[in-house]
């Protein structure tokens, strides 16, 4: 028997909520019954359901928006075995627990850790400047991939089954996870530099002294990684800068009294 | 006064779902739920510039696996709402009316981060009562308690945005005088000087070999670039 559109419609549209129930015992364990449960319920008698459901409540974790590429596949399995009536249910157990883990670290390094920077920071051109669509441009940025592989993944997953994984291998999602990052960090350098000057330039006051903000900042950064919190950082950071203003000022009044 | 409030709290709760329990299309960032705020209560401007200098701050904490990062979301809004509500109070929509209200959410916001460990904690009940309504068949009951969770992820945002609020009610109408003249001097500063923090942190934690090399040519050259062409 194969799943038609609308089944599969159905369970990509609840990974949408597929964290909904996320705890420390099962993580996205209930989240992922949820989403496959309309397709098990095709596929199976409903006395059988129950055995496939329990197997599918486990422990499950993974990146949501690699999710569907999993969830995909898994049905594309239990698909097989509705079908051909063998016990691969170890076989599906086992292919989840092996891809959950590197999707997860693929998926972190690549949209929260790459794109996600990357995104906020062309955006924050946008902003800057007053545009007040700015963030429908973050939104329309950073869904496109996403989406892509929400939606294409969860297809390619149902039609390769176990296959699936070698369309990650082939496509080297981890080094491009590294390129998008570096590209997040080449950006923010420039959106630092039009940040410092655009306000020096505002404030009529000379520019080319703004090229010493490198250095508290890689201070605060060099601080960051040795573990210092944000928190701390900030309130350092506005402690001088407020303790500065009141000295400037105090000085500026004397020198013009 | 409680419109601004109640409005507050209504995306205080969509966009915190976005956060973890559904969706997650990224309203919950700052850059979009602040504006967001702002263009409901009449201010955009106001909410696109505490986007500007929340989004960064914590955009170097990931969201992995069991890891909670600061609810930079609850902060975005209730500082939007902050600023809007009582600058209307006080008849000062201002920098730093901006500043203040921010700097209060900042470190209340880290009760956040007790609340969604606690709606996390509190959704560990959830597999049990799953597996009891599988064992009986009640297939129905069992995707009813899966979205269950999403009321202690609702909670959990709803109460994060009500301290912040609470506690900005109480100390910044009080300390308004006084900061005004501390924060006058400096708040066109403190507004460059927060995106900068975040971009720092981004640098130290970001895990790219030569990232502050990258960072340091990037941003020279496109200093020097706006330097040679500017007037």
């Amino acid at each position: 028997m194969k799943l038609g559109w609308q089944t599969r419609l159905h369970v990509w549209l609840r990974l949408l909520f597929l964290q909904a129930s996320w705890n420390y015992q099962r993580m996205q364990g209930l989240g992922f019954l949820f989403a496959l449960l309309p397709g098990l319920r095709k596929l199976y008698p409903e006395e059988k359901i129950r055995e496939a459901s329990k197997r599918h409540a486990g422990y499950f974790n993974t990146h949501p928006y690699l999710a569907p590429l999993v969830a995909g596949a898994v049905l594309k399995l239990e698909e097989e075995r509705a079908t051909h009536g063998e016990d691969r249910s170890i076989d599906i157990d086992d292919f989840k627990e092996i891809v959950a883990a590197p999707y997860a670290a693929i998926g972190d390094a690549l949209f929260w850790g790459g794109l996600r920077p990357l995104a906020a920071a062309i955006t924050l051109f946008f902003a800057i400047k007053g545009i007040i669509w700015a963030p429908l441009i973050f939104l329309l940025l950073y869904n496109l991939v996403p989406f892509w592989f929400r939606i294409v993944f969860f297809e390619y997953g149902y039609r390769h089954g176990i296959q699936s994984v070698d369309f990650i291998q082939e496509h080297n999602l981890a080094d491009w996870a590294i390129h998008t990052k570096e590209a997040a960090v080449v950006v923010l350098g420039g959106l630092c530099a039009f940040l410092v000057f655009s306000h020096l330039a505002e404030h009529h006051l000379p520019t080319w002294p703004g090229l010493l903000t490198l250095i508290p900042m890689v201070i605060l950064g060099l601080g960051a990684r040795k573990g210092l919190s944000t928190l701390l950082l900030i309130f350092l950071t506005c402690l001088t800068i407020v303790i500065f203003g009141i000295f400037w000022a105090d000085l500026a009044g004397f020198l013009n009294y | 006064m409680w419109l601004e409030l109640i409005i507050g709290a209504a995306l205080a709760l969509l966009c915190g779902l976005d956060r973890i329990a559904i969706l997650q299309i990224l309203i919950s960032r700052p850059i979009v739920a602040a504006p967001l705020t702002g263009i409901f209560l009449g201010e955009p401007l106001i909410g696109l510039q505490i986007g500007v200098m929340v989004e960064l701050l914590w955009l170097a904490r990931l969201p992995v696996g069991a890891a909670v990062p600061p609810d930079d979301t609850q902060v975005a809004i209730a500082a939007t709402v902050l600023s809007v509500a009582l600058g209307r109070q006080l008849e000062s929509i201002s920098i730093e009316m901006m500043l203040v209200c921010l700097l209060v959410a900042l470190p209340v916001g880290k009760v956040g981060q007790y609340f969604d460990h606690r709606a996390r904690n509190y959704n560990g009940h959830l597999p049990a009562q799953t597996e009891r309504a599988l064992e009986q068949g009640l297939w129905r009951q069992a995707q009813v308690i899966h979205l269950r969770g999403i009321l202690s992820f609702g909670a959990s945002s709803l109460l994060t945005y009500l301290i912040i609020i609470a506690v900005g009610l109480l100390l910044i109408p009080p300390a308004w005088p006084l900061l005004t003249r501390v924060f006058s001097h400096s708040a066109s500063f403190l507004q460059l000087a927060l995106p900068l923090v975040g971009v720092a942190v981004i640098l130290g934690t970001v895990n790219v070999s030569r990232s502050i090399t990258l960072f340091c040519a990037s941003f020279g050259m496109a200093f020097l670039l706006m330097w040679l062409v500017h007037p």
